[in-house]
């Protein structure tokens, strides 16, 4: 048996003799990071393991030029410096009550980054949006975001936006456009000719609306729906099962519970923010927390947090549903299920069909898989498990995403046989992410009139007639629908920074308004529909008022739908299963591919966003592109190390990409992260990584992101993944902790005795700021990373410099494995200054630059940094950055701060570093500072929760805990006193204002 | 003789060394800056004789970081009502006829490294006289404390005392604690 809690229990050290042994170096570490870490211990050879990209030697630069140039550069600072430049001070013309200069207003809106479409709270200062938050308001999704909502705020800022229309691929005036538009329309509609909205998931009624409406008068249109990430295969299994072209609601929260075959939930299927909240509220380790089993086959974010993972290769992932629909519909009495081998071992099937039906009407089984046969089957395992109306609601749908991949297909064939007239491409790049891009551009060049709504010259909207740009989401009016009648509003937190015009506007001037104004449509669509269904306010413009403002509208139910009981032919599709799954056991010489999307780029459409693609992966900790996931087995076996680029030929073609050595990865499938290798997006994302949507093929009406039968070549290059992962090693030292579930039910704890001080206790302020970490609740997503990012101004630096070891990111999310490579228990570890009361850091400053303040907080004084690195040095936690460059104003860094429209996001509370200085986490004091002069302007003292941290209020899981601990009663001073607590490195004495909880680990059968 | 030289060349030295670092030390201060303005406002018959208050005009100094220059608008509050004409106040007029915003030029600057927020001081009690000086018998607004840090934490030390003892802190009203809490230390205003 495969018990992997188990083991790790009994080789660390770290854990049973909590902070008081030291692993010895040498000796295997019961954690680590990479593989060679397990292989070969913690590496001390040198400051830098692996090495460093080599610096140009061709420098011409002699030791006089050197001398003549500083001595010019230090007089004409000195010339300069002697008289201050004029400022000017603009005020406005007319003053607004609602706009003072340096105070920020909250404005509630929907995020458009993916089609989940989560509430949000978005900060704006002086007219301009520059933080998004999540709508706490909201009971979907809370308070968190992702990582990918968090960015959507500087793709507001891109640079290579379009300032206005096109047309044939020159800027035109919004009216010429109109006129060419209206004319080709008018033809379309006399002879009858076809005319196509291509667009993405559209969760906005009221847009829906508008397109039907706008469809209304052409006697030939269509709206064909599709995503580049399709859950076409959901809808169409439940249509078979339960009548209903539907995507459940489904709630994590109910369930005792959940097994997931190849569902990231936690980092990107369907609605990974709603769904990280119910899981975390689910396991809580204090109550009884639900037991979560993953089957798949590259490392998700979602497996790294399950009880048990198993990986499997996609094309037995079905038979193993099908493996466990034979033992639960045995228990219900329904015999007659297809015969088949167990795809992994029988005992651990046995095993978790029991536990499943131990816990019947309070179990999930979720499947990523874009294959209807196997979401029949996992339609069958939940129905017959008694969940259908307790975790998975069909009643109240989820709208999240409706594509159907057939439509396209059949859309493309049509284009090409010059059916088609005009084709509207809403929100998607089909040259890009279709799997037969050429096709549909061959296609593209017969339809006599193309337009698109894309915001830039992408892979599809340069090859059209006309490019309509459309508003950032943050410009726009919009409404949302994620879930059947949870509403969410949106509204604009600034005016259109460029010629942009709204879709449903261009839209609507297109059927004949001379003046047409979506908000003016919005505003009527929700007297007439959302008013009308609520009896709450009696007046629609404080119905309306009242609902712009929270942002969230939960009307009561539409009219409750018979719900047909589970009918699909279960039989059928687990033979279709079956015999797929015996087809792909290939030679020995051919492998499995599997697609997915990554945490940060998703399905690509903001791969011009630098934030997102210098964000490390959860799991691997790569920046900058995409690569293949080998298992460490089959590295071995084929003599592939990291960065070895590989080909790898399946029958819809064949790609090139560099291998990265992924520990839990199935043996005989290399897993590739689509979203990446955009050809036209913008400097930032062009040519980053490989595109490998070619390789997702149709297979039976439905795009398959798996493919069988793939050879591994080596091409002998090499290609150079800028990792996070082996910056910074703990060098075999206890820093991540974990006690067992009972351990924690028997109320063991293994605190470390106090430690003696050698320095003197310091004056204390009001407050002693302090912080606390559930490992438990953290789940890796990363969102943390990009909120710090936004808030605090960090500076993009490029994979060049993150290769040097250079990234500058405030908080990182430190991954650990323990256990076997094959497939290692794996933990997340948000590291940020731990604001130590003894700082290391504090005691080599030779000018005083970092101490200690009076509220506890280690602060960083940038004015009087002169940048001799010995901080850093000294920091046992590695947290802090050192500005090699002047990121705003070197040529090399042509990131957002580059850019005077990139600019427009940074926060103007917070001082944009220089080159030559030190910087680190700082607690967000300037939320603290505001916090503080709130209370006082409002005549009161601070209360617990009114300071919250960027990182911890982005955090969908609650996993970050902010307050003072002079408080007794604060939530902060309350976990001190966890029987989980513990800080890291306490035994060196730094006496950290962060505190960890441990991450608790459940002992399984399975 | 030698010694003299010596010695004159020694007294010398320090004294042009004494007085470099002086002037740079006085590098970025700009006390007694006193530019011309756009329309040449006259705080001397605003403030001082119509006894206008300061937060009339520059009221975001109650809840911003920013004092605020008032918009156009609170200006004509009064000067719509008023029948005065100058050739100034023509200026104003104008630019609110044509809808353009007027450029006044900014006289306190700090570094962007400080952050100072005008709404924790005015609500802990600080006369703006205290930093700006006696703006209300001004005719042309100058600088007039030098903005130092060193100028600044002389006031912060002054009301920096917060007791510790937990008794004595429970017995200030939360007035007094809150006009005390003068914060010394560096992140009060670097960050």
């Amino acid at each position: 048996m495969n018990n992997h809690t188990m083991e790790s229990g009994k080789n660390k050290p770290s854990c049973k003799s909590g902070h008081s042994a030291l692993v010895q170096i040498g000796e295997p570490p019961a954690y680590w990071k990479s593989p060679d870490e397990l292989h070969h211990g913690p590496r001390i050879t040198g400051e830098f393991p692996g090495g460093l990209p080599s610096i140009s030697s061709e420098s011409k630069t002699t030791r006089r030029d050197f001398l003549a140039l500083m001595g010019f550069s230090l007089a004409a600072a000195g010339l300069s410096g002697c008289r201050a430049p004029v400022q000017n001070a603009i005020p406005l013309l007319v003053g607004s009550d609602q706009i003072i200069p340096g105070v920020a207003n909250f404005y509630a809106t929907t995020c458009q980054g993916c089609a989940s479409s989560c509430s949000l709270l978005v900060k704006q200062r002086d007219g301009r949006p520059i933080k998004i938050e999540g709508n706490a308001e909201s009971t979907l999704f809370g308070g968190g975001t992702c990582a990918t909502g968090q960015a959507t705020i500087l793709s507001l800022y891109d640079n290579e936006r379009l300032r206005g229309p096109l047309w044939q691929g020159e800027p035109a005036a919004w009216e010429d456009i109109d006129k060419h538009v209206v004319e080709s329309l008018t033809a379309a509609r006399n002879d009858s000719l076809a005319v196509v909205l291509l667009s993405r998931t559209i969760t906005s009624p009221s847009t829906r609306e508008i397109i039907a409406q706008w469809g209304k008068q052409f006697p030939n249109f269509h709206h064909v729906t599709y995503d580049p990430i399709s859950y076409s295969a959901l809808r169409a299994a439940h249509a078979k099962s339960f009548g209903q072209a539907a995507i459940p609601h489904y709630s994590f929260d109910k369930a005792r519970v959940i097994v997931g075959l190849e569902a990231d939930f936690l980092g990107t299927w369907l609605s990974p923010v709603e769904f990280a909240r119910q899981y975390a509220s689910n396991r809580k380790p204090e109550g009884t927390p639900a037991l979560h089993i993953q089957f798949e086959s590259g490392m998700s974010v979602t497996g790294s947090n399950a009880d048990v993972r198993v990986p499997v290769a996609p094309s037995q992932l079905g038979a193993v549903a099908v493996a466990l629909l034979r033992r639960i519909a045995q228990k219900a009495g329904n015999a007659g299920t297809p015969q088949g081998e167990d795809p992994i071992e029988t005992k651990r099937l046995d095993a978790v069909a029991d536990e499943l039906w131990k816990h019947r009407g309070e179990s999930l089984i979720v499947s990523g898989s874009n294959d209807v046969s196997v979401q029949i089957v996992v339609n069958a395992l939940n129905s017959f498990l008694g969940n259908i109306s307790k975790t998975v609601d069909l009643v109240h749908p989820s709208l999240q995403r409706t594509g159907d991949d057939a439509a396209l297909a059949d859309l493309v064939k049509e284009m090409n046989d010059g059916k088609v007239h005009t084709l509207v491409l809403y929100g998607v790049n089909p040259a890009y992410d279709y799997p037969s891009s050429d096709e549909f551009l061959n296609g593209l060049k017969k339809v006599s009139l193309s337009v698109s709504f894309a915001d830039r010259r992408d892979e599809t909207s340069s090859q059209v007639s006309a490019v309509c740009p459309d508003h950032h989401f943050l410009e726009a009016w919009g409404d949302a629908e994620p879930v059947e009648s949870h509403f969410s509003l949106a509204q604009p937190l600034i005016a259109p920074l460029f010629e942009t015009r709204a879709a449903q506007e261009s839209l609507l001037r297109w059927a004949g308004e001379e003046k047409p104004s979506y908000y003016n449509y919005l505003r009527d669509y929700w007297q007439k529909n959302m008013f009308a269904r609520q009896k709450e306010v009696q007046d629609f413009t404080a119905f309306w008022e009242r609902s712009l403002q929270d942002g969230v509208v939960i009307l009561p139910s539409r009219e409750i739908a018979k719900l047909a009981a589970f009918h699909g032919n279960w039989k059928a599709a687990a033979q279709t299963i079956l015999q797929e799954s015996k087809q792909a056991q290939s030679a020995a010489d051919k492998y499995e591919l599997h697609f997915y999307e990554s945490v940060a780029l998703r399905d690509g459409s903001q791969a011009n966003n630098p934030w997102l693609q210098e964000l490390p992966d959860p799991i691997s900790k790569v920046t900058w592109g995409n690569y293949a996931a080998v298992a460490p087995a089959l590295a071995t076996r084929l003599g592939i190390s990291n960065g070895d680029v590989l080909r790898l030929n399946t029958s819809n073609g064949k790609v090139e990409i560099p291998a990265f050595i992924q520990p839990g990865q199935d043996g005989r499938t290399i897993s590739i992260a689509l979203g990446q290798g955009r050809t036209q997006v913008g400097k930032a994302g062009k040519n980053v990584g490989t595109n490998v949507f070619p390789l997702t093929a149709m297979r039976d009406g439905q795009r398959r992101y798996s493919a069988t039968n793939v050879s591994i070549e080596k091409t002998g290059r090499q290609e150079s993944l800028a990792s996070t992962q082996t910056h910074f090693s703990m060098e075999g030292r206890p820093i991540v902790l974990e006690m067992s579930l009972e351990e924690l039910q028997k109320g063991e704890s293994e605190k470390g005795e106090t430690l003696p001080t050698l320095w003197a206790d310091r004056p204390h302020g009001e407050h002693a700021w302090g912080m606390a970490i559930d490992m438990n609740a953290c789940t890796g997503c990363s969102a943390c990373v990009v909120a710090c990012q936004a808030e605090n101004n960090v500076p993009v630096v490029g994979k060049d410099q993150i290769e040097r070891i250079r990234i500058m990111h405030w908080i990182r999310i430190d991954r650990y494995y323990s256990g076997p490579e094959e497939n290692p228990v794996t933990l997340h570890q948000p590291m940020l200054c731990q604001h130590c009361q003894d700082a290391p850091c504090e005691t080599v400053c030779p000018v005083l630059a970092t101490t200690t303040s009076s509220e506890g907080l280690n602060q960083q004084v940038y004015n009087r940094c002169i940048g001799t690195r010995y901080c850093a040095n000294n920091c046992p936690y590695k947290v802090r950055r050192f500005n090699w460059y002047n990121y705003t104003e070197n040529d090399a860094f042509d990131y957002n701060m580059a850019n005077p429209v990139g600019r427009l996001v940074l926060n103007p509370d917070v001082a944009v570093r220089s080159r030559g200085v030190m910087e680190k986490c700082s607690l967000c004091v300037q939320r603290i500072q505001l916090a503080k002069n709130t209370a006082l302007q409002g005549k009161r003292e601070l209360a617990d929760g009114d300071i919250q941290t960027a990182c911890q209020q982005s955090c969908p899981t609650q996993a970050i805990v902010f307050g003072d601990l002079k408080d007794p009663e604060s939530r902060v001073s309350k976990l001190r006193h966890s029987q989980r607590q513990y800080q890291v490195l306490e035994d060196l004495g730094t006496r950290p204002n962060v505190d960890y909880l441990k991450k608790v680990r459940k002992a399984t059968q399975i | 003789m030698r010694f003299q030289l010596v010695l004159l060349l020694v007294l010398g030295v320090a004294l042009a060394g004494g007085f470099g670092a002086l002037q740079m030390s006085r590098i970025g201060v700009h006390q007694g800056y006193s530019p011309d303005q756009p329309i040449a406002f006259p705080h001397k018959v605003h403030a001082g004789d119509n006894k206008i208050p300061c937060l009339y005009c520059h009221y975001a100094a109650r809840t911003s970081r920013h004092a605020g220059i008032p918009p156009a608008s609170v200006c004509m509050n009064c000067h719509t009502l008023l029948e005065k004409q100058t050739v100034e106040i023509e200026k104003l007029k104008e630019a609110v006829q044509q809808e353009r915003p007027i450029q006044w030029v900014k006289i306190h600057n700090l570094p962007d490294f400080v952050y100072f927020n005008h709404s924790q001081h005015v609500q802990s009690g600080v006369a703006c006289q205290r930093c700006h000086g006696e703006v209300e018998k001004m005719t042309k607004v100058e600088q007039f404390a030098p903005l130092t840090m060193g100028w600044c934490l002389q006031c912060h030390r002054e009301h920096a005392e917060i007791p510790t003892g937990e008794f004595q802190r429970a017995a200030m009203s939360l007035k007094q604690k809150q006009k005390a809490v003068a914060g010394t230390d560096c992140a009060s205003c670097h960050y």
